[in-house]
């Protein structure tokens, strides 16, 4: 049953990855899309994640319930010592809900349209940037276990962790792969001059991602993060990233053409790959801290809370994925439709 | 005042935000689909119309209630986590339910916000029900691992340890069903009677009354019938509470001396200071009565419990107080609207709508004194009888900044709500006027 879980918990994480990513990436599309283009990515996006965007979402709060439940050890060093991160990326889920619903459910469309639009677009940026700070700090080695609080300070123990170059460079990659996410995505989604747009931006994104997993990869090796090294010397790790690298072509090639599902199966194939070599060379000992690298399976609750929670899960899956894929496919179908106005049935 | 103090602060400053948000969620569902109904049933245009300006107000309240209750979860742990630590596993199965339960929440929502022309007339209409019925069931889980902290169940409890965890006995903690049915009606009768009481303000401004008079009697039948049934539940709750947590009970009541034939206070101002009540209407052994059944029996005082595991008397007395107030105000509301319906004439009356607007936020108020009894009235605990508030608290300083963030933005998102729904009757008083 550990395993079921363990299986729950990665696949939400890569769904959240991907599908909140992609949700993420919409936002990041639209910040920076030309003043004539934010419209169209606007409507675009609104048409293609409105009625799965809150789906997206909840594989976050899965997320979140698997690791208090089940690695309960774990849970606690995340949220005593990314505090911090964790308000940020609060605030800015917050935000970027509200502005979403704001702007497309408000009754009177005036200029308070402004206010959500930049609302939604900065906090799309911002909250996976965060997301990838915190998720750099587990792995960047600064966190000090402390046994006696007091004998620290706050900066050290509760800011230099997340807040430094690396976690920054891991957060502005994930911002950028939400966003190559989410232009593959939308190119499949539009037509005629819109789907080129969608498909430069594509290109443009796909060369941040590895412009910035580049400079990350050396970065993290010369300054000599545990992470980046033992990635690097870890021969699976290794192959995953190069075998991503490989993909890129026929990606390219995909995107170039505008070829709706392979472009899209190709993307969503990179960030596996990614998270694969990620996660790979460390598991189970994923917070890597200042002392000692900290598994996953440390303090595991008894075997009735696992097996509990794992039959739960399949029980829930059962449920729930079946539902989801249907609302996907049901609007997936639905091709063009002009704005919010339709979908609301007025 | 201390780190302890002011991230309890933040917690019921986010969940008091959070349960406004999730009541409306949980039960505009139901208004929704039975107006809907209608429409299909009798194709008047009007009841179409308002299923679309409610299905707004239903989209922004599930969005709203949904990233309040994300921040919730994540916060749960990041202010209590060496609760979440000891508890997170014992408690688990109701929030993972909870969050699947959620799930088909929104997947229902997609459906349903989308689906007008695009899918089958009944199952798009079915859909709306499934909204409905995951709302009450992620209430009623969530509120079963509050009643577990109220009622720790399913663990032993050895050398500061927890072990030999049940979570299924967890999750059906003896408190759960009382403390849910509870919320449950509460959630109906305070959202039903804001609802009601916003549309029955368009009646009195005479703005298109035909349409909000139909909006208005959707929602007082659910908030009157709900708001009859609380009396009972509430009655549940006392026996409950009065058996498992009497020292909640006891300042509930603000009674500090042990002794048989007890009165019930009505009112009274509380003085920790010199443990005395005064000014207070007492009803001789209803307490006795109400709590256990038998006008003889003995209710534990205050005094005799340990002074160190008291919680704020005064606070919780006044809440309770509140909330029975309410209660019964609406309770009555509840009747008058029941006696409408036969005096017809009634309706014509204005003060009968501005009562009705008078009422409007009252049962949120009741909702919150309500949590403020459960959660105050079982302080200095934040699992009963294991594991203290100040035990569970993170170690990290600053907690007032984080506090004063989350006054500043849910109050500025508070008042956008305000201001959206505000606009959303402007438009849909001005359609066709």
């Amino acid at each position: 049953m550990l395993y079921v879980v363990l299986f729950f918990l990665l696949f939400s994480l890569l769904l959240y990855v991907l599908l909140g990513g992609a949700d993420f990436g919409a936002g990041i599309v639209e910040l920076f899309s030309s003043p004539r283009n934010k419209r169209t990515t606007r409507d675009t996006i609104y048409r293609v994640m409105g009625p799965v965007w809150e789906a997206n979402h909840i594989w976050l709060i899965i997320l979140i319930v698997i690791l208090w439940i089940a690695f309960p050890v774990y849970f606690n060093v995340i949220v005593i010592y990314l505090h911090v991160p964790f308000v940020l990326v609060l605030l800015g889920i917050t935000m970027r809900g509200v502005a979403f619903i704001f702007r497309h459910y408000d009754a009177i469309v005036d200029e308070s349209q402004v206010w959500y639009n930049w609302m939604f677009r900065i906090s799309s940026f911002i909250t996976p940037v965060f997301l990838g700070m915190s998720f750099g700090a587990l792995i960047g080695g600064k966190i000090i276990l402390a046994e006696d609080f007091a004998r620290y300070s706050f900066v050290d123990l509760y800011m230099l962790p997340w807040f430094n170059v690396f976690t920054l460079l891991v957060g502005l990659f994930y911002a950028a792969l939400c966003a190559f996410l989410a232009s593959t995505l939308l190119i499949g989604e539009t037509e005629g001059e819109v789907r080129k747009i969608f498909s430069r931006k594509s290109a443009y994104f796909t060369i941040a991602l590895v412009v910035l997993g580049f400079i990350l990869i050396i970065y993290g090796y010369v300054q000599d993060v545990k992470f980046i090294r033992d990635f690097i010397h870890n021969p699976v790790s290794l192959a995953a990233v190069g075998l991503s690298a490989f993909l890129l072509v026929p990606l390219w090639r995909a995107i170039n053409r505008q070829n709706r599902i392979a472009s899209r199966y190709l993307a969503g194939l990179q960030v596996v790959l990614v998270l694969f070599a990620a996660l790979y060379a460390h598991f189970p000992y994923i917070i890597i801290t200042a002392e000692k690298e900290l598994s996953l399976l440390e303090g595991l609750p008894p075997q009735s809370v696992i097996s509990n929670l794992g039959m739960m899960l399949i029980i829930g899956g059962g449920v729930i994925l079946p539902g989801l894929f249907h609302l996907m496919k049901s609007f997936g179908m639905i091709k063009i439709l002009k704005t919010g106005e339709d979908e609301m049935g007025k | 005042m201390e780190n302890l103090d002011f991230a309890r602060l933040q917690m019921a400053f986010t969940l008091g935000f959070h349960i406004i948000f999730a009541c409306i969620g949980m039960v505009m569902p139901f208004f929704m689909v039975v107006s809907h109904k209608k429409w299909l049933n009798t194709r008047n245009p009007l009841y179409l119309e308002l299923t679309k300006a409610w299905q707004k107000g239903v989209a922004i309240f599930f969005v709203t209630g949904a990233v309040s209750g994300t921040a919730l979860s994540f916060e749960l742990g990041m202010l209590w986590p060496e609760f979440m630590k000891h508890a997170g596993p014992i408690i688990g199965m109701p929030f993972s339910l909870e969050g699947a339960a959620f799930f088909v929440e929104a997947i229902a929502l997609g459906f349903y916000l989308y689906g007008w022309h695009k899918l089958p007339k009944k199952f798009h209409w079915f859909t709306g029900i499934i909204i409905g019925i995951s709302g009450v069931a992620s209430g009623i889980l969530v509120v079963s691992a509050n009643g577990w902290m109220n009622a720790p169940t399913g663990f032993d409890y050895v050398n500061g340890e927890y072990i030999n965890i049940d979570p299924v006995q967890a999750l059906l903690n003896p408190a759960w069903f009382t403390q849910a049915l509870h919320m449950t009606l509460a959630a109906f009768v305070a959202t039903s009677f804001a609802v009601a009481g916003v549309h029955a303000f368009q009646v009195y401004r005479n703005k298109r009354p035909e349409l909000h008079k139909k909006a208005f009697k959707i929602a007082i039948v659910f908030g009157a019938v709900a708001a009859f049934l609380q009396p009972l539940s509430g009655d549940f709750s006392a026996k409950d509470i009065a058996e498992r947590q009497p020292v909640k009970l006891a300042a509930m009541e603000a009674h500090y001396e042990t002794d048989t034939n007890v009165p019930l206070y009505i009112g009274g101002i509380v003085d920790e200071e010199t443990q005395t009540v005064s000014h207070k209407i007492a009803i001789p052994g209803a307490l006795s009565f109400l709590a256990f059944g038998d006008f003889d029996a003995e209710v534990v005082g205050l005094k005799d419990f340990p002074a160190d595991e008291l919680p704020p008397v005064a606070v919780v007395h006044y809440a309770f107080q509140v909330m029975v107030g309410i209660g019964t105000l609406l309770m009555l509301a509840g009747l008058l609207y029941f006696i409408s319906l036969k005096y017809k004439s009634l309706l014509k009356r204005n003060w009968y709508w501005l009562l009705f607007v008078f009422l409007a936020p009252l049962g949120f108020i009741a909702v919150e004194a309500g949590w403020v009894v459960t959660e105050v009235g079982r302080q200095p605990w934040i699992i009963y009888g294991f594991m203290k508030t100040s035990e569970a608290v993170t170690p990290m300083p600053g907690m007032e900044f984080s506090f004063y963030m989350y006054v500043v933005v849910y109050l500025v998102l508070a008042l956008t709500v305000t201001w959206l729904m505000r606009r959303q009757i402007k438009v849909l008083n001005s359609e066709k006027d």
